[in-house]
This record gives C-alpha cells, structure tokens and sequence, in this order.
C-alpha cells in the first residue's frame, strides 16, 4: 500500500508537536519557578516596601501553589487563550502576534538573501575545488561566521552607517514612511546575520557538489552529450542540496528565537528580546507564550526541511510504506 | 507527480510575499506628516522598561517611566538643580507653626488635556489613590506622614494636608508626586494619562516603540511647548544610542556612558551637556559583623582609598570626589568640606590597634547592574591592599543583585540616586531604614534627623543636617567614594534643554529645534 509520504510526514509531525510543546510548557514552568526572586520584586524594583511587595503578589496571585499555577495557564491555552502578561496587564496574545510577527519579517528577508547567497557561493567554490576562489571564499566565509555578530552588527553601523550613511545605524522601523524605507533599514542586521549563517551552508553545498559532480550519474549525464549547465542545474544540484537544506533549517530555526544580540545592537523588537525581558521579569504567562510560539517556528521550519528534502529526492518521494 | 523543481522557487517567492504582507500588516506605517510642518523632538533612554512600562506616577520605577509622567503630568512643586523647591501647579504653600499642616495656593486657569479646569480635587484624588490597597504603589511608604482622609479642598484653589506628624520639609517630600485629572481608573492612568503637562499622550502602549506625545494647546505656560511632538523610545545598547543620534534618527538622551566620548565630543552636530549630581558610588560594610564591627577598621577602610585616582579609572574623571557622606557640597545643607586623601599608614596603624596588625581579609560582592561597580571593586582593591586589607571580589549577577545581595551580604558596592539631604541621610542610615545597608545603629544620628525634621527654621535645620553629616563620616559603615556626573547629548539644532541632574526630572517644555 502506498501512502503518500507528505501528507503523512505533516500529520505525524502535527502530532508531535502537540506533546513537544507541552512538554515545553512544562519545563520553561519548572525552570522559571526555580529562578531566584518574583514578579512583583521585578516590578517595583529595589525601591519597593515589603507592604507593595505583598499588595501586588496578592495582586498577581503569586502565592498560590504552583501547580495549580500551572494548571490554570494550561486551561487556558486548550481554550486558545494564552494568558495576560502578569508584567503588562494585557493579553499576551497581543505582544506575541507583534512580536513575532516582527522577527518573522527580519528573518524572512534574512533568509531571502541567505538562500541563494550562501547556495550561490557553494557552488561557486565547488566550481574548482582547492582553486583560488574556493580557497578564498572558504577563509572569507569562516572569518564571517567567527566574528561574534555583535562586533560585526557594531562595525557595519560605523561603516555604512556613521562613515559612508549609506543606512540608518539602528531599525527604527517606525519611523519608516513606506515599506521601502522598512527594507532599507533592516539592510544592516539582515547583512549581519548573513554574516554569521553564510558559512555552514556554503561548506554543505560545496562538499556535497563535489560529491555528487565526481558520481557515476552525472558522468553518465554529461557521456550523453547533455549541456554542463542542463547537467550541473538538473541533475546534480537536486542532489547536492539536502546537507544545505538541513544547515539552512538549522539557520532558519536559530533566526527565530537566537538572534537576541542582533535585535539589541540595532534596537529591534523582536521575539528573542521579548523572551529575555520577560525571563528578567519572571513573568510566565508571557515566556510561556514565547516559548510556545518559537518552537512552534522551530518545529514548522523543520517540517518545511524535511518536505523540501522529500521534494528534491524521489528515491524518498516514492518509497513504499 | 508533482513539479517538484519549481518548489525551491515557489518558497522563495511565498517567503517574499510573506514578508511584504507582514510588513504592512504589522507596522502601521506613519502618515506622511505636511512636511516641515510638525516639529518632532526624538527622546532616547539608556534604559528599557519593555511592557512593563506604565505612565502612572504612582508607579513608575525607571527612566522611560519617569520621562513619560515628566511630559504629560506636573507635581505641585518642582526641584530645581540644587534640589530646592520650586512652584509649579502650586504657585505657594505655607506651614502652620509645626509643619504639621501645609496649604498650597493652585495655580488658576490650568486646563487638562481633556480641556477640564484643574482643581483642588484633582490634587486630593492624585494622593489619595497612592494609599488605595487596590494601588499597590512603592510610594506610599515615604508619604507614611499624609493621612489620605486629611487631605481637604479649602476651596477651589487651595488645598490643605493635616499631616499625621511634623515634616517641615513635606515640599521636598511630595515633588516627584503628580497630579492626574481626578476619576480616572489606574488602566486610563497608566496608557492615557491626562494631565496638565505641556504634551499629552498620542500612543502608548506598553512594550511597543516609541510613544508619542503631541503638544497640548492650551497648556498653562503660554506659547509653551516649543516642539509640536515627542517620540519618545529607549535605546539600551550603548553603542547604538550614539550611533543613532550621529546619524540623525534621535534627537536628545540624558545618559550617556561617562568613558570613551571622544568622537561624540569632536562631532560639530552634537552637543554635549554635563550636570553635578549626587549619584553615589561607594562600597557598604555592616557595622555589626566582624571586623567591620570596630569604627577603626571603617576608618581604616575610608582612609585606603585614593579617591582622585577611583575617580578616573571608574568615571573617566567625569564626576566628584566624595567624603564618605551622601549629600554633596552643592547639595542644600551638604558639608563643605575637603574630602579625605588616602593615607595608607595610618589605615595600618588602625587596623593594627583594631587588634588586626596583619591586616584583614574580606569579601567583597559587586556586579554589572550599575555603570562603574565592577570598575570600582577592582580599583578600591588594588589600593586598599597596600594597607594590608585583601579584598576576594565576589562578582554576583547583575540581574538580581538588588534583590539577592544588597542587603543580604555584609560588604558590597552599592549606588544610590541623588536625592535632598534628608532622603539621602534617613534612607540609608536610620537605625530603623528598611534600607539600612550598613546595619549602622546610632542614636544620635537619628535623634538630629528626627530633629530636623521638626526645626521650622532654616538655618539651624541645616546645622543639624551637618551634625548628621559628619557623623555618617566618621563613624558609619558607608564608603561613599564619588559622585558621579550625569551627560546629556542633543543634535546641534535643539535649543532650550537643559540637563538636569536627576533623571526623573528633566523637562522639555521649553525645548525648540530650528532648521
């Protein structure tokens, strides 16, 4: 019998997900309940009296045992309702929706320029391997990816910003009055991300396209008289690209939730800032919620990985089950 | 089957599509104002609040707090550079003969931004609702004196405060205290805020960049404020606050870092502003735990400290030596006197008469949550070891060190806001302080604060003042080592700001921006 593999990789993933992120939800709990101090010291700080202190843990209801805690968030989410911020009085939802919305944007056009970019240079570098420009781009791309983004994100803002203002030093994206503006200023953290991602990638695809130009089918491919290009675009590059796929996954899934460093060095609101804020805060619902929404992220980049992957190989696409 | 070739592309092409869908949903993307019409001045803070933020005064903890309640809402007084008292909804006040019964004349003809006139009962609201239960507010415990229920309305335009108790200084106690339009709720408090001050709420919510101001018609100062708006964000990275107003996407900021300025200093776009302050940095040792116990040892441990020398390495020299008491020379009643110079000798023979001829060993706990404590700890170190005190740096995380160290260990690097001389003596020092940091009993001292507290005349209320003063000196277990300068940076073509040294009260009232 056979099964379509897609459909069932998505509903067997779906699945999993559902107990991952449970799990999940269980250990962020447990982690924050361990951390020293509460909420309501975080938000009085360290001018606050022991009578505000106790009014708003009353407040807040920080007192009552945490499992029932626990309890009562997870009741809500399995009614969609995700919490109220306990920092924010508001809905978490909101903030969520916002912020993750933004992260997606940043590492969306990351990704936009990331995919061909580092794809491009493999196969320029497995072009002639241990040539020149396979020597060169290899050191470039490593010493990129070695510089800790937050030095790189620095020196781009006093290069291109400061010196050369070709950009605006920091993604001050609401001050943008079109959308061209908001690309405009997002240029230098895409850039710096490019930079710490590049590497992985361009050593994947190198070494799998060397692999795959040396195998018997692409021989067979150019005996036949097919053109280099028809050969190299058609028949090898399918191939070579599922180590890429799966170091570009890897990619996607840390532009989700581990680019703090980046959104700090250019002011950027995105889910990983929210997520450490809130931690500083101790404020649950709210590192709950992010957490939920970046492995949701990492667990749906994945499953695109692997659809890609299934995609790009019919040995896999057509097995029987 | 499927085109699967055409899947790498179709992605990239949903990517891109996604991206621009996102971007426009997400980011309401501002009207194109009339340009050159709308003059907008471009706050920055050093530091963030995220969602926690809140415009409500009964509240606010930090910078950006503070910088939104100093736009949209005014106190009954105001504190001038020097920390004296100054009019502002309240034109005058007067005591009774003990300073248990103070009267303050409202300004008339002061209009809310909801164009409501501003009165009596506008006052009695804002300072009842800080001793609500359902307002748990951090101030409450300092205005411990008000009785909430005797707070009266004379008549319109003047109100009344029976206190429970003398404070001849209640002026002094009340300024950060702003007045919000009476019947609001804490929710309408915190996000709208409607007050009397130059510029009312266009857009706050909390944990989204920035919030917006627009200039109030018909505020009280006439032809006030000079800016049609106010975008106000924070901005905590160091480096990128600078780089942004190099580059012209912010306008002004009230704090930056006090080393390396050199290229911010030599930029003919910026201008630099420096104010005295009596922000502290200093090192706190509990008097009743061995061997800080003994007053030579804290004499000892004061007079090991060369303190021109901490004030380069920790401040980069932008700053004032301080003398081991809390209220600068420029401070009302602050003791005039030369701060002391180290002198490792007599540390030793000190410490030898304390009964610890070797020397001592000590532990001393620090951490990144402030600028300068961690320079400050490896600097006070390396002196205080030529008089035979060996200091282990314990260094803590910084995210908890006001919760989980201050206060919790006996020898720390601690730091403490500029604030008027009694605040600055009683908060720290009374046997009784909740943040008595050095475990530091002296009667004496408390009887002068108390004291104080009830001398009507000025004079003498400075004399005992000074008494306290010295007594913190000699004998108290507080290293207080510098004051630290507060700078400020604008673009060239803000006019009319004036940085001053308390945060929390700068005002942009008066601030223009020419072409």
């Amino acid at each position: 019998m056979r099964v379509a593999p897609i459909p069932r990789l998505i509903v067997t993933r779906l699945a999993l997900s559902v107990l991952s992120l449970f799990v999940v939800s269980l250990i962020v709990f447990s982690a924050v309940e361990l951390l020293p101090g509460d909420t309501a010291e975080r938000i009085l700080g360290r001018e606050a009296t022991k009578e505000s202190l106790a009014a708003l843990r009353t407040q807040l209801r920080l007192s009552d045992p945490a499992p029932e805690r626990y309890a009562r968030w997870l009741g809500g989410i399995v009614q969609g309702d995700f919490g109220r911020s306990l920092v924010a009085d508001r809905p978490v939802f909101s903030y969520i929706a916002g912020y993750l919305g933004r992260t997606l944007l940043l590492g969306g056009l990351a990704l936009l320029i990331h995919i061909p970019l580092s794809i491009g240079l493999g196969l320029l570098a497995a072009a002639r391997p241990d040539g020149a420009s396979d020597l060169a781009l290899s050191a470039a791309v490593l010493i990129g990816m070695s510089i800790p983004e937050f030095v790189v994100g620095i020196f781009l803002i006093m290069l291109l910003a400061n010196d050369l203002q070709l950009f605006p030093p920091l993604a001050l994206i609401d001050q943008a009055k079109s959308f061209g503006d908001v690309i405009h200023m997002l240029a230098l953290p895409v850039i710096t991300l490019n930079f710490a991602m590049t590497a992985y990638v361009v050593r994947q695809t190198r070494n799998s396209m060397i692999e795959v130009l040396k195998s018997d089918y692409v021989r067979m491919a150019s005996l036949r008289g097919l053109s280099p290009l028809r050969v190299l675009f058609v028949h090898a590059l399918p191939n070579a690209l599922s180590p890429a796929i799966n170091a570009i996954a890897l990619n996607a899934s840390w532009l989700v939730g581990g680019i703090v460093v980046v959104e700090v060095v250019f002011n950027y609101p995105g889910l990983g800032r929210l997520l450490v804020e809130s931690i500083r805060f101790h404020d649950v619902p709210m590192i709950q919620g992010a957490a939920l929404a970046l492995s949701a992220a990492y667990i749906a980049v994945n499953l695109v990985a692997d659809i890609a992957t299934l995609l790009l190989n019919p040995k896999l696409r057509t097995r029987t089950a | 089957m499927t085109n699967q070739t055409r899947t790498g592309v179709s992605r990239r092409t949903l990517l891109a599509g996604a991206a621009v869908l996102g971007g426009s949903a997400l980011f309401p993307i501002e009207q194109v104002k009339a340009a050159g019409g709308i003059k907008t001045l471009r706050i920055a803070s050093g530091e963030a609040d995220g969602v926690k933020g809140t415009l409500d005064p009964a509240y606010g903890t930090n910078d950006p707090d503070a910088a939104r309640a100093g736009l949209v809402f005014e106190g009954l007084v105001k504190l001038d550079e020097a920390f004296a008292v100054q009019p502002s909804l309240a034109t005058a006040w007067k005591p009774n003969d003990d300073g248990s019964v103070w009267t303050f004349n409202l300004r008339p003809g002061v209009k809310f931004h909801d164009g409501s006139p501003f009165t009596a009962t506008d006052v009695i609201f804002s300072f009842r609702r800080l001793f609500d239960p359902k307002t748990p507010s951090p101030s409450a415990a300092w205005l411990a004196p008000i009785d909430p229920e005797n707070i009266k309305a004379v008549d319109d335009l003047t109100v009344e405060f029976k206190l429970r108790e003398p404070v001849v200084e209640f002026p002094e106690l009340i300024y950060s205290h702003k007045v919000v339009k009476a019947g609001q709720t804490n929710e309408q408090v915190r996000t709208a805020g409607i007050g009397t001050g130059a510029f009312k709420v266009e857009r706050f919510v909390p944990g989204e960049e920035p919030s917006t101001y627009v200039r109030h018609d018909q505020y009280w100062q006439p032809g006030k404020p000079g800016v049609d708006r106010v975008e106000l964000r924070s901005i905590p990275e160091e480096a990128a606050r600078i780089a942004a107003l190099v580059s012209g996407q912010v306008d002004l900021f009230w704090d930056l870092p006090l080393r390396g300025l050199t290229r911010l200093e030599q930029d003919k776009n910026i201008v630099l502003q420096t104010a005295k302050t009596s922000f502290w940095l200093g090192l706190a040792a509990w008097t009743d735990t061995k061997p800080f116990d003994d007053p030579r040892v804290r004499l000892a441990l004061k007079l090991a400290a060369n303190r021109d020398q901490l004030l380069k390495a920790v401040l980069g020299g932008h700053g004032s030596v301080a003398n081991d008491q809390p209220v600068a020379p420029w401070i009302k009643f602050g003791l005039p006197d030369e701060p002391r110079k180290q002198d490792i000798e007599q540390a030793k023979k000190l410490l030898a008469e304390a009964g610890y001829p070797d020397g001592i060993d000590v532990e001393l706990y620090t951490s990144a949550s402030g600028s300068g404590l961690v320079e400050l700890a490896t600097a006070y170190k390396a002196q205080a070891e030529a008089a035979g005190i060996r200091i282990s740096i314990n260094q803590a995380p910084a995210e908890d060190y006001w919760s989980n160290i201050w206060l919790k260990k006996p020898f720390i690097v601690t730091a403490w806001s500029g604030k008027g001389a009694d605040a600055a003596l009683a908060r720290p020092f009374l046997s009784d302080a909740e943040w008595n940091e050095t475990h530091w009993h002296n009667d004496a001292f408390d009887k002068l604060i108390l004291e104080a507290r009830r001398t009507i005349d000025e004079k003498k209320r400075g004399e005992l003042y000074q008494k306290a003063q010295e007594l913190v000196r000699d004998d108290g277990g507080a290293l207080i080592l510098l004051f630290a300068d507060a700078i400020g940076a604008t673009r060239a073509n803000v006019r009319g700001w004036k940085l001053h040294p308390q945060k929390l009260s700068q005002s942009y009232v008066d601030v223009t921006i020419v072409d």
